[in-house]
């Protein structure tokens, strides 16, 4: 049956030369690898842990956004905001069910992230302080994002690369509305024009954090990029990124929290100055300046379910009970 | 009670009344009901639905093309149930979902999947999945126009909504936005 469960494969099964072969000429050829299919016990333990953490990090990316949309300037705002903050609830859902297709289970993912357990993205252990965070989360952290899961929407496993162009589709949005409330504000007031540089100052190198480690710090690029999983590694990802917004960030007068940015001829890059990785563990190992204050929101919203959790329940056997022959 | 995250059900979409039903993603829910209310919310935030199905996902037989031939399935017992209607969907091209492409009617999952692959033979097919047709809860056609109609307003949820370009290029050549 579709998508069994994890009991059903043979993680120890060994692996056939023969078998390796074919998977690996598979992806070569550009198909789509589909629950059911033969792969690597490796393939699938990469697959989970990513697209598991890349739904923990959906999940998580609701909190810092969802505190301000009783505080939006105006109702259109707060309608964009409510619609932006469901969409990534949903992304959260799209990405469980494929990794529900690798055999993991949702209990297990849910568990393991309200136990502190499960990793998600850096990013969303930073503060949203002021409205101007909004608008700067929307360009660069999606924007970031959307860079990933453009990627991912080409990767070999087939579940994953159908929940990433869905995702994209909808991301687009999230990415525009964030650039209109920068550009807009840095044209705006005195007042206006510093929260906007405030927020970018404080975002910039969380969000080059984003593509994580370098290279030759990123020991499962090989392996992924190999199976194609991913197509492109984390420092030419960040660097695409970091070429497509210095010029616009710096037409819109916003000065970039780094002195050694330039812009290299020979390469024709902007070059940053080095990124503070000992803060990027830092806050991945849980010391971030809000990881607390996520997990306590993201388990009280759970505990706080409960009651329709059961609610439902309740109806459910109710219904067929009444549903039986007497 | 346990806290559980309930049974698994499939989504299927319907884009156009004359579309064929395509796959979306999963849900899970107490029953078929709230199953199709979470579909909703889940799969359908933006245009366009006419109808959508849920199915529990421990109906669905699926084969993929590495599957079929394989004998394991293939050597499955002819069923000994009663027949009945089995809903045939397929996945045509790599980048593609499974979508429906008619009914075969048949005694059990296996003997549904035999016949599918020898009635529908025009295509390559990547991937097949056969379900009952009695374990489709189907949205209602009265119910179309309040479960889907209201995303048609939402149009700040479209990227189109936002001129971001063109701000950005009167930027880069004047220095400010035009009035």
């Amino acid at each position: 049956m579709y998508g069994a469960s994890v009991d059903d494969f043979d993680l120890d099964q060994e692996e056939n030369p023969e078998q390796l072969a074919n998977f690996e000429a598979r992806i070569a050829r550009g198909e789509k690898i589909e629950p059911g299919d033969w792969m690597p016990s490796e393939y699938r333990r990469q697959l989970i842990r990513m697209i598991s953490q890349h739904a923990h990090s959906e999940v998580v990316g609701m909190l810092p956004e969802g505190a301000w949309i009783t505080k939006a300037p105006t109702l259109r705002r707060k309608l964009i905001l409510i619609a932006k903050v469901q969409d990534e609830a949903g992304h959260g859902q799209y990405l469980y069910h494929a990794a529900e297709t690798l055999g993991a289970t949702r209990e297990e993912m849910l568990d393991a992230l309200l136990e502190g357990k499960a990793k998600y993205s850096s990013i969303f252990n930073y503060p949203t302080l002021t409205w101007a965070d909004i608008g700067t989360i929307g360009w660069l952290v999606d924007g970031a994002a959307i860079m990933n899961q453009t990627m991912l929407a080409r990767c070999s496993y087939g579940p994953y690369s159908r929940a990433m162009v869905r995702i994209c589709m909808e991301e687009n949005f999230h990415k525009k509305q964030g650039q209109e409330m920068v550009i807009l504000l840095s044209q705006g007031t005195p007042d206006q024009k510093a929260m906007i540089q405030d927020a970018i100052t404080r975002w910039w190198w969380p969000t080059l954090m984003m593509f994580g480690p370098h290279d030759s710090d990123s020991p499962n690029t090989p392996i992924l990029q190999k199976w194609g999983i991913k197509t492109r590694s984390n420092d030419e990802l960040r660097q695409d990124f970091i070429n497509q917004l210095v010029p616009d960030l710096q037409a819109l007068g916003i000065t970039l929290p780094d002195p050694d940015l330039h812009y290299d001829d020979e390469s024709e890059n902007w070059i940053t100055g080095p990124i503070d990785w000992d803060e990027f563990w830092r806050v991945i190992k849980g010391d971030g300046p809000v990881n607390k204050e996520r997990m306590a929101a993201r388990r009280k919203a759970h505990d706080d379910g409960l009651w329709v959790r059961e609610a439902l329940q309740a109806y459910a056997e109710k219904q067929a009970a009444e549903a039986m022959p007497a | 009670m346990t806290d559980t995250q309930w049974p698994r059900f499939m989504v299927f979409q319907q884009s156009e009344l004359d579309e064929p039903f395509v796959h979306n993603g999963t849900v899970h829910a107490p029953d078929p009901e709230m199953a199709l209310m979470n579909a909703r919310d889940v799969y359908y935030r933006r245009p366009k639905a006419e109808a959508m199905w849920v199915v529990p996902a421990e109906s669905i037989f699926s084969v993929t093309l590495e599957e079929q031939t394989s004998k394991e399935w293939q050597q499955e017992a002819e069923g000994a149930g009663i027949e009945k209607e089995f809903h045939v969907f397929a996945k045509f091209s790599h980048q593609g979902q499974c979508e429906q492409i008619g009914i075969v009617s048949a005694n059990s999952h296996e003997a549904a999947m035999r016949l599918a692959i020898e009635t529908y033979t025009d295509k390559q097919v990547l991937w097949w999945w056969v379900f009952p047709s009695d374990a489709v809860m189907a949205s209602e056609a009265e119910d179309t126009s309040s479960m889907y109609d209201p995303s048609l307003e939402f149009d700040y949820k479209s990227q189109a909504a936002y001129p971001v370009v063109t701000m950005m290029r009167q930027i880069h050549a004047k220095g400010k936005l035009e009035e």
